[in-house]
This record gives structure tokens, C-alpha cells and sequence, in this order.
């Protein structure tokens, strides 16, 4: 039977969603997976609310179109709003057709223990614990890698480090990292297959 | 070979460098900046030739001129500025001066709707400039498929000495999907349509070869010859003479097709279909997912996914639509292709194109609630 992850990262232009699904999709495409990733080009890429799209399967990928997003990672609150409202139901196991939502605690309004809802602070670990705000987007990498389930931490690892800016590869592979442990807590030892 | 993760418009400069293209003018536009981005990086360390023009006239002048030279020669542009180009595309096509154009569509007129998928411009293609003029134009559905058709252009633009156009749209301009990209063998370049004796007072450079192809010379070779934009004759000096004009107007058609069986479409799920999708780009790969759809609910349809839109590959057209109760052409316009479907079509068919202009791609769930409705109607039966 064949499978297919279709992850959507929404965000504010900026914080680096564009990059982190070019991450999962070189992890993807490493581990010997059909992989699309289709973008926002038009003015929210530079500052609206933005996001790109990863389809990964151990198929052809005939429609590179992200219908209802496996998983849905929000890093802004108006990213959350425009697209939180098409999924049909949210999930916090991989499930057919439905989303797991991953947001940032601090940075989309989603009460707590909202069902389906993984809220993790990622601005605040970036922050606080590695003194760079900007590698927020690395640690929701991480936590995904560990979320998706398909592939192990060494393969996603190097593709935080092969697609980083030399300035900020070592920085991004410790927030990787420090998002893929995160999860341990979170997750039951044996993750749900995707769909 | 291992794959890379690359965007469509990358995999375009990949292909044009693949294929030898030494030389390239133009200038940068939405959504095909990236083309002109990656070459101008690349070609100068190759000692090939990277020119920024004012604009897209002087682009495509700067184009022609290369190829004259020897070169193989190309630019990249979108809608507005492939308006622009279409004076020199003419001059091309008469003068048979090989070269490549490839337009990211957008959609809507003049500088219409930038950074939107749309396929605007496949009539504008076919008879964007004036007089009869035949020509060529490729429609690649994947990343992998731009690096191939970019280098197939390449080589049905020196091997038939006329420009080619490869059309595409945003998304595929801007996907990343892994692309192998695999050198291209000597027969996959092709090789420029030349002249096989050398120069004397009565040389024709417009004599054609046996496969009505003209034999010009590359400047600066010893010959000494005439390129005009007007009707010419085998000297290449202009004619007024009816019989030739005719001729020449009917070889410069008839000598594109190859392209029809150089560049087969994708048939899938064909075999016993009922219900025929025509798509193309990337309406070609949420209409794949469409079939699967309608299949699982009984409806026998299929999916004629075409690589290339002029010369219109007319044989397989009539075939599929005929044999179909119901055709529905897809595409991200007011409706382009579907006209000339629809002039192939028989009387027993029913047509009904999808149609889709305002700026996002037709999803497979748009299509697939097409068909429903039509079979729900009788339309045709599953």
C-alpha cells in the first residue's frame, strides 16, 4: 500500500516556513521518495500570510496539490486563521483525512488543550535556550521530522545542514535537534503511519 | 544518477546549458525571473554571453542576432514581454533563424496578473505575430520534464531552423520536485541545419534540404549571403513571385512536422474511456488525479495529457475525441485549446470545457465534480 505525507508550513513571510519544507522535501527526496513542494509566490511570501507545501510518497506524485494537509504547522496567528478554516477535522494521530495541527504556543491564539492541537514553543526555545530567535523555524522542523514518522533523525539532519546558509548551519542542526528530543515526551513510542 | 531538488525555472537554465546554449538576452520578469537569474551566474564563467537588454524587442534582436553568429540562443520571458518579442518571433520564423522562448504564463491582458499561475498565452503562441506564421511550442507538466522539453526545444530549433516556444505556467516555474539531470546525447542535441558545399557566386542559402529545411549558413563562415524579413527566394533576395511566395509559406509549415512525433502526448487510462480529460502543464496533473477519482466511482474516464500545443497534434485529437462520449478539455484561461478540440471533435461528441481564469490552478476535485455533474445529466454514460 502506498502512502502519502502532504505537510503545509504557513507563517509569516520571513520566518523561514519556505525553507523548512525545502528541508522536509530534501529529507524526502534523500530517503528515495517522490517529493513536490509548491510555494506562495505572490507579496505574502515577502511578509503576509505565507506558506509552502511538501507532498512526499514512496510514489509518483501525479498531483503535486496539497488538498487536506497531513499535517498543518502555523507560526503565526494569521497563517492559522487563513488556513486552519478548510481542514475538515484535526487530529493529533496521523490519520486519513484528517490534520494534525502543530502551531507555536505563543504565537497563534489556540486555547489550550484544543483537541488535535500540538501547541510547542518553538519562538520561545529558539529564543530563550539558543539565544536566535530566527532558528525558530529549525526546532518546528525537528518536532515534524519526529511527528512525519518516515525517516530517521540522521537523514532530516542532513538536510537541515546541506540547505542551511554556512553561517547558520551548525545553529540550525542544534534547534533540529533540540525540536526532534522534543517530542519525545509528546509522542507514543510507536508513531501512527501517514496516509 | 542521483536526483536533485530543484524549481521548475532552475531546471529550465539546466536544460538550456545542457544543450549547449551559449548565449542569452533578455530581461527579468515575473514569473520567470529565476531563468535569467541562474544564467546570468552561469554563462559568463563558460565563456558564453549573458546580456541584460532595455527591454524584450532588443532581447529577442540580440537573440536573432547570436544564432546568425552560430550560436545557440535563447531568452526567457513572460506574457507582456512575449507580446513584445513577436515582431522578431515573425522575422525568425521567415528567416529561419534558429532559437528558443521560454514564457511563464500569467494570465489577463497587458501586464495582467504577475505571480499567479495562469495559461494564458497558447493562442498568443500560435498567432501572436502576423501572416501565416507556423511555429512551436512545448508544454512540460513536471520539473523533469522542463530540463527534457528545454533541450528538446534546443534541438527542434537548430535541426528545423525556426524558433520554439516552451510554454509553462507558476507553478511548474516555481515546484521543486527531484530532476535526474542526465547529459544529453549527441542525437537528443541535434545538430544546426548547414549548408554542404562550400561557398560560390551561385550558392543559395535558402535551398532547402530534403526535409524542407533551409540551409543557411552561420555568419562568418566564408559565405556571403542576404537575410531579409521579406518574402524571399532561394538567394535569399526578396520576391514578389506568387508561385514562390506560396511555396516558401507552405514549406516553413510543412517542415515543423516532426515536432507532432518528436513530442507524443501522455496517454493514461485511455484504453476504454468514455469520459476524455485534455489537459496540459499542470491542470495535466491534478486532472491525473481527477481520472483516478472518477474511476473509483465507476466513471470510466481517462486523461490525454499533450506535451505540445503548436503543431497541434492533430491525429491523436481526432482520435481520442472521437472515440469519447464526452470530452472535457481543462485549462487556466477563457479558453484557448479547447477551440481547436472542439473544431476536431465529431458531431456525436459533447464538449464541455473546464475553464478556469482567475488566477489559481484547477483542482482535481473542481474536475472531477465537472464530470459527475455531466454523467448525473446523461452527458455520458459511465
Amino acid at each position: 500500500m502506498s502512502w502519502r505525507l502532504d505537510v503545509r508550513c504557513a507563517g509569516s513571510g520571513g520566518q523561514g516556513l519556505a525553507l523548512a519544507a525545502v528541508v522536509l522535501a530534501e529529507a524526502g527526496l534523500a530517503a528515495g521518495c517522490q517529493v513536490a513542494l509548491t510555494q506562495e509566490y505572490g507579496p505574502e511570501a515577502r511578509g503576509g500570510a505565507s506558506r509552502a507545501d511538501v507532498a512526499i510518497s514512496d510514489d509518483v506524485i501525479a498531483n503535486p496539490q496539497c488538498g487536506v494537509p497531513s499535517i498543518l504547522l502555523a507560526l503565526h496567528d494569521k497563517a492559522w486563521r487563513k488556513f486552519a478554516t478548510s481542514l475538515p477535522a484535526v487530529s493529533a494521530s496521523l490519520e486519513s483525512g484528517s490534520t494534525t495541527a502543530v502551531v507555536d504556543r505563543d504565537l497563534v491564539a489556540v486555547a489550550p488543550g484544543t483537541p488535535g492541537v500540538l501547541a510547542l514553543p518553538f519562538e520561545a526555545i529558539a529564543r530563550d535556550e539558543l539565544r536566535a530567535k530566527v532558528v525558530a523555524n529549525m526546532v518546528a522542523v525537528g518536532a515534524l521530522g519526529r511527528l512525519m514518522g518516515r525517516f530517521g533523525s540522521e537523514i532530516v539532519e542532513s538536510a537541515v545542514a546541506k540547505r542551511s546558509p554556512s553561517a547558520f548551519s551548525q545553529l540550525n542542526v542544534v534547534a533540529f535537534r533540540r525540536g526532534w528530543s522534543m517530542m519525545d515526551d509528546l509522542l507514543p513510542a510507536a508513531v501512527p503511519a501517514g496516509r | 544518477m542521483s536526483q536533485q531538488l530543484i524549481q521548475g525555472n532552475e531546471a529550465c537554465a539546466r536544460g538550456a546549458l545542457a544543450a549547449g546554449c551559449s548565449f542569452f538576452a533578455g530581461y527579468p520578469i515575473s514569473p520567470s525571473s529565476e531563468i535569467a537569474e541562474l544564467l546570468a551566474r552561469e554563462l559568463p564563467p563558460r565563456g558564453s554571453v549573458f546580456i541584460q537588454m532595455e527591454d524584450e524587442i532588443a532581447s529577442m534582436g540580440a537573440v536573432l542576432g547570436a544564432s546568425l553568429g552560430g550560436r545557440r540562443a535563447m531568452t526567457a520571458t513572460s506574457g507582456p514581454g512575449f507580446t513584445l518579442m513577436q515582431e522578431h518571433l515573425g522575422y525568425a520564423s521567415l528567416a529561419e533563424i534558429p532559437c528558443v522562448v521560454i514564457d511563464v504564463m500569467r494570465g489577463g491582458p497587458s501586464t495582467g496578473l504577475p505571480t499567479s499561475p495562469a495559461q494564458g498565452d497558447v493562442m498568443q503562441a500560435r498567432w501572436g505575430s502576423h501572416g501565416d506564421r507556423a511555429t512551436i511550442a512545448l508544454a512540460p507538466g513536471s520539473v523533469q520534464e522542463v530540463y527534457s522539453l528545454t533541450i528538446e526545444a534546443f534541438r527542434l530549433a537548430e535541426t528545423l531552423r525556426t524558433p520554439v516556444a516552451v510554454l509553462y505556467d507558476e507553478v511548474i516555474g516555481h515546484m521543486r520536485e527531484g530532476v535526474e539531470l542526465r547529459e544529453p546525447t549527441p542525437d537528443e542535441l541535434g545538430r544546426r541545419t548547414s549548408p554542404r558545399t562550400a561557398f560560390s557566386p551561385t550558392f543559395l542559402p535558402y535551398a532547402p534540404d530534403e526535409n524542407g529545411v533551409a540551409m543557411v549558413p552561420d555568419f562568418g563562415r566564408g559565405y556571403r549571403f542576404h537575410v531579409t524579413g521579406l518574402m524571399h527566394d532561394e538567394r535569399g533576395y526578396p520576391t514578389s513571385d506568387n508561385a514562390k511566395v506560396a511555396e516558401l509559406l507552405e514549406r516553413l509549415e510543412r517542415k515543423l512536422e516532426p515536432a507532432v512525433a518528436a513530442v507524443p502526448p501522455e496517454r493514461y487510462r485511455l484504453d476504454d474511456a468514455s469520459v476524455v480529460l485534455i489537459a496540459y502543464g499542470i491542470v495535466a496533473r491534478t486532472a491525473r488525479a481527477a481520472v483516478d477519482v472518477l474511476r473509483r466511482e465507476g466513471i470510466r474516464a481517462g486523461l490525454l495529457r499533450t506535451r505540445l500545443l503548436w503543431p497541434l497534434p492533430a491525429a491523436a485529437l481526432t482520435e481520442v475525441s472521437r472515440s469519447a462520449e464526452l470530452v472535457v478539455v481543462a485549462e487556466m484561461n477563457r479558453g484557448q485549446w479547447a477551440l481547436e478540440v472542439e473544431r476536431l471533435a465529431g458531431d456525436t461528441t459533447v464538449l464541455s470545457p473546464y475553464l478556469k481564469a482567475g488566477g489559481s490552478v484547477i483542482t482535481a476535485e473542481e474536475l472531477a465534480g465537472h464530470v459527475r455533474r455531466l454523467t448525473r445529466e446523461g452527458v455520458a454514460v459511465s
